[in-house]
């Protein structure tokens, strides 16, 4: 029979924690470039570029992750990738990290006034040159909050990974449980884990809500 | 539902105990499953990850248990490292179809199955039964109308449950055994139908609920699955399980296990 | 790809997509209703039920649903609550979604100039009348977009409790795949009905929110 300390349970669900902070952060850069990518047609000029990018968008924001990650799961295979649950995992979450982080940084572009742009052209800047030097930077600083807010999110959907048999924080619960038959204690853990990667930067999210509201 | 004896597994049990005194034969060497096995080293194994006594999580996070020690004698035969791959009932004929794994252990001989895979050599007895707890009165089939009773989605069982219960019994699926033995534990559902070995693990620690096997649903051993086509892999594997089977050591997995003297009998679908 | 498994699945997607409205259905009128309680408990609460509130919105929000389930499902029963699957899912998916609902509503409620309850006091209306019949429906009506779309984001995240055995959706795509091993083209079909359903469902609040709270809500 197997068995299991208190302290075995605390160790194991620690080190798998590891996985679930390694994928948030692999899937919040992926899903920041592959965003940017996004935001790009969604604000170019040309109209069915941005028609493109809206639908992109509407069908990762319409549907459920967890079919995402089935989908990348189970169809890669048929286009003859050989795909382990890791990879069907980064993949996932950076498609559905990139449509979130594109609106919200889209919501950013729109809420700059037109008079930048003007201001941007009239200095005989180039589309992409205002861009980069105008607006962006105003566009991501003033959407720092929604953005931080969205990793939180992104931490918490982690979890759906265990699903298709990625071994982070949720399965290896799910295993501990299977030896040790007490569900309160060890979902119990996984919750407080959970929270004290995500508490603080809800707050730090707060806290730039505040500090935007005020100026 | 009725248990069968097909041409196949029954030249595979033949098969099986006659190589058993001839231990070793040459193998084929296609360019084929095992022969890529034998070139990259190491062998992939689908094994389920919470599914004590076969295959569980011990301290360390790695899976011990009878399909281990099985999967690992494969392994060493073939002279190559074992990479045990944990899968669910849900995703491991995919994954086998896939090639992210080459051998399944754990597979219940089952006709839909055998349209997608192939099965080697039986190598474990596996009872399904029906579990309660002590006070629920039990017998046959016709006593899971109006029951609760939870099953892995996808396996033998909840085909044969599905097979067996009467309509007006309420079947809970669950994606994994995990959530099968907890929701049964917890008292979401009055039964649970998984194999008789699983369910000793379970009942040896529970006091309260006191539970018992009420009944057998199906007498099936499982098996080692593998892709179609794949003869020399399918025969190197079949000549390990004889061999284990005749220098004893698949009993020794038995008794440390399973708890009991391995019957070749059992072995048979 | 192959989808010869399709018609004879048909009757079997339409029942899970039932019972995927009926929950989100039920969460939308339980949670709706909750974080009405809860913001104006926060606003006007004793010390101690405000604190309690902030508590309750903290820990649900940054912890995983999925979590969040298996601790009702699994967990609670060890304390002697044991509930059904489907109640289990309710009542994870209402709590969930009041704890977002509840900072929605408390904005919207914000938003009400304070003039206007001091007006209707000084009418004559008692305190929980003034509440109910005039900030109330302005604030709902501010906040209908956000509310919306934290709607439809609960309904996306209901696929989860498959999990636990309830026979919504993603448990009939499940079933679906375990018996014909067909698993992209069974998820690939179910991801595009619940595409419709969030739209569908979008569509259908901001049509009814139109009508119920009157013109403006976009």
């Amino acid at each position: 029979m197997i068995e299991f300390t208190f302290w075995d349970i605390v160790r194991n669900l620690l080190l798998a924690a590891r996985w679930t902070v390694l994928l948030s952060l692999a899937a919040f850069v992926g899903g920041g470039v592959v965003g940017m990518v996004v935001l790009f047609f969604r604000i170019a000029k040309n109209k069915w570029s941005r028609r493109l990018a809206s639908g992109y968008i509407a069908l990762f924001q319409g549907t459920p992750l967890l079919m995402q990650l089935f989908l990348m799961f189970f169809g890669l295979p048929m286009l003859g990738l050989r795909i382990e649950p890791w990879t069907a995992a980064v993949l996932g979450l950076t498609f559905f990290a990139s449509a979130y982080l594109a609106e919200i940084w889209r919501s950013g572009v729109d809420a700059l006034p037109r008079g930048q742009w003007d201001a941007g052209a009239s200095l005989g800047l180039h589309y992409l040159q205002e861009l980069r030097l105008i607006i962006l930077p105003q566009a991501f600083s003033i959407t720092r909050a929604p953005t931080v807010g969205f990793l939180v999110q992104l931490i918490k959907s982690t979890a759906l990974t265990s699903i298709i048999g990625f071994e982070e924080l949720v399965r290896t619960s799910n295993a501990i449980n299977n030896a040790t038959f007490e569900p309160f204690k060890v979902y119990g853990l996984v919750a407080l884990i959970f929270f004290i990667m995500c508490f603080p930067l809800t707050q730090y999210a707060r806290t730039l809500e505040r500090r935007a509201a005020a100026h | 539902m009725t248990i069968r004896i097909t041409l196949k597994s029954s030249i595979a049990a033949v098969l099986m105990l006659g190589t058993a005194g001839l231990g070793f034969t040459t193998q084929a060497a296609n360019a084929d499953a095992l022969a890529d096995i034998t070139k990259a080293g190491t062998i992939n194994v689908g094994v389920f990850a919470d599914f004590p006594p076969f295959s569980s999580a011990s301290a360390d996070m790695s899976l011990k248990g009878y399909d281990m020690d099985v999967a690992q004698y494969i392994a060493d035969t073939l002279k190559v490292k074992l990479n045990p791959v944990a899968v669910t009932g849900q995703n491991r004929i995919p994954y086998l179809n896939d090639h992210r794994v080459d051998l399944l252990m754990s597979v219940g001989y089952s006709k839909e199955r055998e349209q997608v895979i192939d099965f080697a050599a039986a190598y474990a007895p596996y009872y399904i039964a029906v579990i309660g707890p002590a006070a629920l009165a039990v017998k046959g089939k016709e006593d899971l109308a109006d029951k609760s009773i939870a099953v892995n989605r996808g396996t033998l069982e909840d085909t044969s449950l599905t097979e067996a219960a009467p309509a007006s019994a309420d079947i809970k699926r669950f994606d994994n055994y995990n959530s099968v033995i907890q929701a049964f534990i917890s008292g979401q559902t009055q039964l649970m139908v998984v194999g008789n070995d699983v369910g000793a693990q379970v009942l040896a620690k529970q006091d309260v609920l006191k539970p018992e096997q009420k009944f057998q649903l199906l007498t099936s051993p499982s098996h080692i699955g593998l892709n179609k086509n794949e003869d020399s892999l399918k025969k190197a594997v079949n000549d390990a399980i004889a061999k284990m089977l005749a220098d004893g050591k698949l009993d020794a997995s038995s008794q440390a296990w399973l708890k009991t003297p391995l019957n070749p009998d059992n072995l048979k679908d | 790809m192959a989808f010869a498994w399709l018609p004879g699945a048909a009757s079997d997607i339409a029942r899970g997509a039932v019972t995927t409205i009926l929950l989100i259905a039920v969460t939308t009128l339980a949670g709706t209703f909750l974080s009405i309680l809860g913001a104006a408990g926060r606003r006007n609460g004793p010390v101690l039920l405000k604190r309690a509130i902030a508590w309750y919105v903290e820990v649900i929000r940054n912890t995983p649903f999925l979590v969040q389930l298996f601790f009702i499902f699994f967990g609670l029963p060890s304390l002697g609550i044991r509930l059904d699957p489907v109640l289990a899912a309710i009542l994870a998916m209402t709590l969930n979604m009041a704890a977002y609902t509840i900072e929605i509503v408390g904005a919207g409620l914000d938003a009400v100039p304070g003039g206007q309850t001091e007006a209707a006091l000084a009418l004559g209306l008692r305190s929980r009348q003034v509440f109910i019949k005039i900030v109330l429906p302005q604030a709902l009506k501010v906040i209908f977009p956000a509310l919306t779309s934290q709607i439809v984001i609960m309904m996306l995240e209901s696929a989860v409790v498959s999990q636990i055995a309830v026979r919504e959706l993603t448990y009939e795509a499940d079933m679906l795949q375990a018996r014909t091993f067909r698993s992209f083209e069974t998820y690939l079909v179910v991801t595009m009905v619940y595409l419709a359903l969030s739209m569908a469902l979008r569509r259908l609040l901001v049509t009814g929110g139109r009508r119920v709270l009157g013109a403006g809500v976009s």
